[in-house]
């Protein structure tokens, strides 16, 4: 297991896009773990407001006086979490329906009514909608994330599992006596934990975005603002576009909304060419 | 019709019923729910339930607390302009993002084919709403040369119609910038990949060996053939332009459902919230529909099954 997970590192080193993705990613990450050591100032405590930059606030201050820059710091640490537990939860959904979809014929029919179902229903919007009616916290967001972002990591995975279940050895399993449930989880699941891997990052890509937009139109967290629920305030202050102030308050937020995103593409290029090579040939980045 | 077709729809119905269902369910089931004092608690929720898709039939969506208006003329008033704006934005992303794609496949690794990636994918890392306000920073106040939010000048009076549909294209522009620009890379990626496989066919080959001009090919044998995957997708886009009104609409106050919807949330207006809601899935579900019907009718594979 532990070679294997060397071998892969060999091969994704050789990938520039993808380096520099996950440099992208480890910089925010250490951000957002060490977010209390790194912040010069707690992100709640209030200051004069609206300050240019200058020594003491290097990114100045918010309408209500709060340091930009620990904002920011913050900020990521609730960005990434939000998207870390919704994807990996939904992950997690999409991985078990999908084995057991495509390993229990009869269950399989009935499943995948399910996962149509939740692929055809217009998520965003539902997903809109029920934060509006739920009170606004960083765990109401992941839940609903991670309730309708499982589907097509559910159908992928299924597909897979297809191509295992009769495969020769896993035959041979079975004569000798291995249960079902071994036979899933010790000879398909590892097979597929590549796949599973390349939708996490796909489906969290998608989950930022996402947070990112109902932050902004006022569906965020109140208490814990993430970069969205930044942009969100700069919006709302009445001179945001036509002053200076958007340069280091809303630029800054913007940004690393973009940067993270920008990361998880790169990332996610660089592991489906080498989780698929057959895609090698056609989405040469 | 065909036995996929039949399925099709009945699933179709199944889900409209159960947003349907959703949109009365989801207010009664918060607690301490937002809808309290709205919702006629007294009658048993079956009773309720059989009204509201009564009144649905009629066109009765309830009464907008902070437009003070039925929520129905509401939506009416702001449909045509969300129209405008998803129909001008999806004319616009199919054409330059299926030639785009096409161009990109056909100068794979030169110069032009690299800078249309890095572009449309560094594009495509924008949430809408942040392009959307550093396109009205930028060429709305630095270099004024669009109106900043709105969808035409208040309180002017034109001579001619034309400067009445001039006034209201140069509103659309940026907004529709900004929805094209930030969902146009998913249609262009796929266009680029399917011609690649086109490429690389044999068939191609025996067409540039019959002397063949390179624009008659790419047009009669490549594109055609790499039509089929990106229909479908065109309908996923228009359903992801159609869920991003709602985001550039409330950056550039277009008056059409999608800023509706921010408006909504922001004034606890929850059946107006709850009607843009409807419109907005339901329209994304019919283009949806229309988009499997016509797969269903091209692909002679998909009868079969």
């Amino acid at each position: 297991m532990i070679e294997d997970i060397i071998v892969f590192l060999k091969k994704y080193k050789s990938n520039k896009l993808g380096l520099v993705g996950l440099g992208i990613l480890i910089f925010f990450v250490i951000a957002a773990i060490f977010a209390p050591y790194i912040a010069p100032y707690d992100p709640g405590h209030r200051y004069k407001s609206t300050e240019h930059p200058n020594s003491a606030h290097l990114l100045g201050t918010n309408h209500v006086g709060q340091d930009i820059v620990s904002e920011l710091i913050y900020g990521t640490r609730v960005s990434l979490f939000i998207t870390l537990f919704a994807s990996i939860a939904a992950a997690f959904i999409g991985t078990f329906i999908g084995l057991i979809a495509g390993y229990f014929k009869r269950l399989d029919f009935f499943l995948m009514r399910i996962v149509d179902l939740f692929l055809t229903i217009p998520r965003l919007p539902l997903i809109i909608i029920i934060a509006a009616f739920m009170r606004p916290s960083i765990w109401n967001l992941i839940f609903v994330f991670a309730l309708f972002e499982w589907s097509i990591t559910a159908r992928i995975i299924r597909s897979e599992v297809l191509t295992f279940k009769n495969r020769p050895y896993v035959d041979a399993t079975r004569m000798f006596g291995a249960g079902d449930f071994h036979i899933l989880g010790r000879h398909i699941l590892p097979n597929v934990v590549p796949l599973v891997v390349v939708q996490l990052v796909l489906v969290s890509r998608y989950i930022i975005l996402a947070e990112s937009g109902l932050s902004f139109i006022g569906l965020g967290d109140p208490t814990a603002k993430s970069w969205g629920m930044m942009l969100h305030d700069a919006f709302e202050y009445p001179t945001i576009f036509i002053s200076d102030i958007w340069m280091w308050w809303m630029l800054p937020a913007g940004l690393c909304i973009v940067f993270t995103i920008l990361s998880l593409t790169f990332i996610g290029y660089a592991l489906e060419e080498l989780v698929n090579p057959r895609l090698r040939r056609v989405t040469t980045l | 019709m065909h036995m996929s077709a039949i399925t099709k729809v009945v699933s179709y119905i199944i889900i409209i019923f159960i947003i349907l269902s959703l949109n009365f369910f989801l207010p009664r089931m918060m607690p301490a729910g937002p809808l309290s004092g709205l919702t006629s608690s007294d009658k048993p929720v079956l009773e309720q339930y059989t009204n509201y898709m009564t009144n649905l039939m009629h066109g009765d969506l309830g009464w907008s607390t902070s437009k003070n208006a039925p929520v129905w003329d509401v939506l009416m008033r702001s449909l045509k302009w969300t129209l405008l704006l998803v129909g001008t934005s999806t004319v616009i992303y199919v054409i330059v993002g299926i030639l785009s794609g096409a161009v990109s496949a056909w100068k794979k690794g030169k110069k032009t084919d690299v800078g249309l990636l890095v572009l449309l994918i560094s594009m495509a890392s924008f949430p809408p709403f942040f392009l959307g306000m550093l396109f009205i920073i930028f060429l709305g106040w630095k270099l004024d040369l669009f109106p900043r939010f709105g969808a035409q000048t208040l309180f002017i009076d034109y001579s001619t119609p034309f400067g009445v549909v001039l006034d209201i294209l140069h509103h659309l522009t940026l907004p529709a910038a900004t929805l094209t620009l930030t969902s146009i890379g998913v249609i262009y990626l796929l266009t680029r990949n399917s011609m690649l496989n086109v490429l690389g066919e044999d068939y191609i080959l025996t067409a540039r060996a019959k002397g063949l001009s390179e624009w008659y090919i790419m047009r009669r044998h490549a594109l055609k053939n790499a039509m089929l995957p990106i229909i479908t997708l065109v309908a996923l886009i228009v359903g992801l332009v159609i869920t991003g009104t709602i985001f550039v609409e409330t950056v550039f106050a277009y008056p059409g459902v999608g800023m509706l919807v921010s408006d909504a949330i922001s004034a606890h207006d929850y059946p107006l919230l709850q009607g843009a809601f409807l419109f907005i899935a339901l329209a994304i579900l019919a283009v949806n529909f229309i988009a499997d019907m016509i797969y269903v009718h091209l692909d002679p594979r998909v009868k079969q099954e």
